[in-house]
């Protein structure tokens, strides 16, 4: 399930790229989210949100179904769980299989699953995003519509107000994009939270406590410096002399502004 | 539990031990050849008999054999035995060496047989002392030879000037003649050490005639004198006789005293001579042979003739081994230099360089002679007093007419069959020490092997659990078929078996929270879809509230639960990298001030760098563990101490706290999975006893090691842990 790793490349880069979806101005109405989800009850609560939320909702139980139903129309949003009915890993497959659909089209992993194997396997699927159950319904609502904030605003002028300016760092709080110089940095939604919750106090420790609330999760401590290895390395990937974040054993993370040189 | 007394002689040693009953092999064998060495003795014993039986036979009933013309019975020393000899003489050499061969045929003259002639009427009384001699006779080549050891005290040669020839020292001889069948008496009486000039006289030592058929040699040797002669046979008739006339006063020169073979003046009193009965010698001859000494004697144990020497009489013929087949060296060496010298300490090598004592003289003595001459055969052994050798000799008698004439003996050494068995012991002692190196060595290599295998296999059982009793190795099933392979194999099985059952506990926190999972997501979604749809009544949002308490903290629980696991499975795929442990713990413990604002920390680091491999992620997780464990059990308003030193090359990182100090059992417990020793009543926040199983599973990941101890003075407890330093 690795062996797709080349072809698609992070997720995050190909939404800005994306046309076809942004270039129609899509109601809110209309949106249609895919859940697929093998616990019944568990799909329908997400669905009764979400269509609480106003969007429609389709649910599906197993890969074969979505499958179907995906060859026919593609959602604009799909969640999916990894474990599918008597498939393992049913979602990864099911999550290649989209990207290969649409580069653009956002894709969250909702599952059970907390370790970081998966975590990494997911995201380099081409997720956008990797969410534990333990997640509450609202954090996943504004997930949700942050995602598709950043599909709406992908075209416009980046607003001024909405800039958050460090150094070469760029945040685009809007789009929730990240720039370093003038390279966009292929950051998921909860990454983006994390680097802005850092960043917007350059110097001030954040403690993974601070970090969990701002990124709107709930995980433990390890899974946060994996969050957070997993930043740096995208950043290092646009940059190799990135090292603005910094480990504060003991307490948490900060940000520093790298010197002005740099520039 | 009752320890069973360690039993020092392990499977090596007594295998060994059983082995050494091999042993008995070689001694079975021993007793064998000598079985078999009885065997071939009485094989010898009867041969031998049969021997003296056989020539028995041809020489009973044949008693002309054994007395030539006259039945006067043999007196002892009075007749003369003609010994047959077999090479020449000579009787110019002034010594008796060349008679060596024969000396043992010799006879003893003394005062026993002194004579009264009318030269000396009265027997004085010092006799004992002054004169004997010893004499023996024999012919060779139509002459008879003899030779005299006469000791004399004091030696008186005739004068120079005296015609007379019996007034000095001198040897007579009397005989009677052949041809005339008359006494003829000859008389040596030498000036000085010189060839004899022998003299016939009358019956008064008158008419000196020189007798030139009478030749010899007289000298004097340190006790007296001794002479040499020659008389050609055909002078002599039935009798001979010497005597010996010792004068010892060379002033008077009276005869003192007469030493002689039998009365030399009478003819009818003159001893017989006893030639070589040449009838006897023939069939002697003829079973002369068979590796054996043959002798015959007559009634009175004078030997007549004897064939073949004692000391190749061996009895058995030894066929020498063939020295053609090529031997190796080093054997050689080995058989001379060690085998032979620790062998003949157990067995007598017999040697041939024997003498028998009781063959020097001219009689045969012993119990079975007598035996035979009273009719009766007989064998007996006899050993040599001045070696290790064993002579067997049978005797039978000579009949004529219901009368003994004498016997037939027969003797052989035995050191044939001795020599014999020695060389099968030999190489029986060979074989079996080849044999028994080679068992012994099989043995012990076996016993080793299987010893070994034991061990290694107990090496391997004691190092599957470790101290806190978890499965760390598995053992590598044998691929050997035997009993020791099924052993290991049933053990391999069984530790996989125990590998999975613990690897099942040990993920059961983490399976069971992952299986918790969605039950308790269905129950949180619904709760707060509830939440979101419900209109805001206040007695269902309190209870909402709760649910949703509940749900928290069973979802810290099982996060909780999860937690080792995932951090192993992260451990797996980290790099460690060189940093400073020092500056890690350091900006941790500036952290925990800011954490836990109301307990103090003191800080003990070294000045300068510590540097070990690791994640610092992870030693700041292990120190967040620790602290929190220390904090947590910590008396109010007491300080907690972090303390970080290099010690030799490694560094030792320690967290005390003073608080309740820890039973002894949970020491070692303390670190492993769910383990915990707080009190019921202080669980304010669920707890499952990972911390520390945290903690330790982060320092073995860095390499180190984690122990907690009571502090001395039982206030508290120290935590501490072991890393080693970064090396390049």
């Amino acid at each position: 399930m690795l062996s797709s790793l080349g072809q698609t490349q992070y997720s995050s880069a190909n939404l800005l790229s994306a046309k076809e979806l942004s270039n129609q101005p899509v109601d809110r109405m209309s949106r249609r989210i895919a859940i697929v989800e093998d616990e019944a009850a568990i799909r329908e609560n997400y669905a009764d949100v979400l269509r609480k939320q106003g969007y429609e909702v389709q649910t599906y139980a197993n890969r074969r179904d979505a499958m179907s139903a995906f060859d026919i129309r593609l959602p604009n949003l799909a969640i999916i769980d990894i474990g599918l009915e008597n498939e393992i890993d049913g979602g990864f497959t099911l999550c290649q299989t989209l990207r290969s659909m649409s580069d653009t089209l956002p894709i969250i992993f909702l599952t059970a699953r907390d370790n970081d194997f998966d975590t990494v396997s997911g995201l380099r699927m081409g997720a956008d995003d990797y969410l534990t159950k333990d997640i509450s319904l609202p954090h996943l609502t504004a997930r949700i519509a942050a995602l598709f904030r950043r599909l709406d605003v992908i075209d416009k002028p980046p607003s001024p107000e909405s800039l958050l300016q460090r150094g070469q760092l760029t945040l685009d709080v809007g789009r929730l994009t990240v720039q370093w110089g003038k390279q966009p940095v292929p950051l998921t939604v909860t990454e983006f939270w994390m680097v802005h919750a850092l960043a917007k106090y350059p110097g001030h420790v954040k403690s993974r406590q601070v970090l969990m609330q701002e990124s709107k999760i709930f995980v433990d401590g390890s899974t946060i410096t994996s969050h957070i290895k997993r930043v740096r390395r995208k950043f290092i990937q646009v940059d190799p002399e990135f090292d603005c974040i910094e480990t504060v054993y003991g307490m948490g993370y900060r940000w520093n502004s790298e010197p002005v040189l740099a520039e | 539990m009752f320890l069973p007394f360690k039993n020092p002689f392990g499977i090596r040693f007594k295998l060994v031990f059983l082995s050494s009953f091999l042993l008995i092999i070689p001694w079975l064998g021993y007793q064998y050849i000598l079985e078999m060495e009885d065997y071939l003795r009485r094989g010898q014993e009867r041969t031998v008999l049969g021997t003296a039986q056989a020539l028995a036979t041809a020489l009973n009933e044949r008693p002309e054999l054994f007395d030539e013309g006259t039945f006067s019975p043999a007196r002892y020393s009075e007749d003369l035995y003609v010994y047959p000899i077999f090479s020449p003489l000579s009787l110019d050499d002034g010594s008796l060496t060349d008679w060596r061969e024969y000396q043992q045929y010799e006879v003893n003259y003394d005062y026993e047989n002194f004579l009264q002639t009318p030269l000396n009427p009265i027997r004085p009384y010092d006799i004992e002392k002054s004169l004997s001699f010893k004499h023996m006779v024999g012919e060779f080549n139509g002459s008879l030879y003899a030779y005299f050891k006469v000791k004399d005290d004091r030696l008186v040669y005739r004068d120079r000037a005296s015609l007379s020839v019996h007034r000095s020292d001198f040897l007579q001889i009397s005989m009677l003649s052949r041809e005339s069948n008359q006494l003829n008496r000859y008389v040596i009486a030498p000036y000085e050490s010189e060839f004899l000039y022998p003299y016939r006289v009358g019956e008064d030592y008158s008419d000196p005639v020189y007798e030139q058929r009478i030749s010899g040699q007289w000298y004097e040797t340190d006790s007296g004198y001794e002479v040499e002669l020659r008389i050609p046979m055909e002078m002599l008739g039935e009798r001979l006789g010497f005597a010996i006339f010792d004068v010892d006063n060379p002033k008077t020169r009276s005869v003192h005293t007469v030493v002689a073979t039998s009365e030399v003046g009478d003819r009818e009193r003159l001893g017989s001579l006893r030639l070589p009965t040449p009838e006897i010698d023939r069939i002697v001859a003829g079973m002369g042979h068979n590796n054996s000494r043959i002798q015959v004697v007559d009634r009175s144990g004078r030997v007549l003739l004897s064939v073949g020497d004692i000391q190749t009489a061996t009895g058995l013929q030894l066929s020498t081994a063939d020295s053609d087949e090529p031997v190796n060296k080093y054997w050689h060496i080995l058989q001379d230099r060690i085998l032979d010298p620790l062998y003949y300490q157990i067995l007598s090598q017999p040697s041939n360089n024997f003498i028998d004592d009781l063959y020097s003289g001219v009689a045969r003595e012993g119990a079975h002679i007598d035996s035979a001459l009273d009719g009766v055969p007989r064998t007996q052994y006899r050993t040599l007093a001045d070696s290790e050798t064993r002579l067997l000799e049978a005797a039978h008698p000579i009949l004529a007419g219901g009368e003994v004439l004498g016997a037939t003996v027969v003797d052989q050494n035995m050191n044939g069959l001795r020599t014999f068995r020695n060389q099968a012991l030999e190489s029986l002692f060979n074989t079996m020490l080849a044999v028994m190196l080679l068992v012994a060595l099989g043995l012990f290599l076996f016993a080793s092997r299987i010893s070994s295998r034991i061990r290694a296999l107990r090496n391997q059982a004691e190092g599957i659990i470790d101290d806190t009793g978890r499965v760390k190795n598995t053992i590598i099933p044998s691929a050997n078929s035997d009993e020791i392979g099924d052993l290991a194999r049933s053990f391999s099985s069984i530790v996989e078996r125990l590998t999975q059952y613990t690897n099942y506990l040990q993920n059961m926190s983490s399976r069971l929270s992952h299986e918790l999972r969605t039950p308790v997501t269905v129950v949180r979604s619904s709760l707060e879809n509830l939440s979101m749809s419900e209109q805001k009544n206040s007695e269902a949002s309190v209870y909402l509230d709760r649910a949703e308490e509940g749900i928290k903290r069973l979802n810290l629980i099982l996060t909780n639960m999860s937690e080792a696991t995932r951090l192993e499975q992260m451990l797996q795929t980290s790099e460690k990298e060189k940093i400073d442990l020092c500056k890690v713990v350091d900006g941790c413990v500036e952290g925990y001030k800011l954490a836990y604002p109301s307990v103090r920390f003191i800080s003990d680091f070294p000045g300068q760098a510590l540097h070990v491999n690791g994640v610092p992620e992870y030693i700041a997780q292990l120190l967040d563990k620790l602290i929190a464990n220390a904090v947590e059990f910590s008396y109010p308003n007491q300080p907690i101490s972090v303390f970080c030193r290099a010690l030799r090359d490694h560094a030792v990182l320690k967290v005390r706290n003073a608080g309740p100090f820890l039973p002894e059992e949970m020491k070692d417990r303390l670190f492993d999975s769910m383990i915990s020793v707080r009190p019921q009543e202080k669980q304010q926040q669920p707890h499952l006893g990972m911390g520390l199983h945290i903690a330790r599973l982060i320092t073995e990941f860095h390499g180190g090691r984690i122990r907690a101890e009571n502090r001395p003075d039982r206030e508290g407890v120290i935590v501490t842990v072991v890393l080693p330093m970064f090396y390049k």
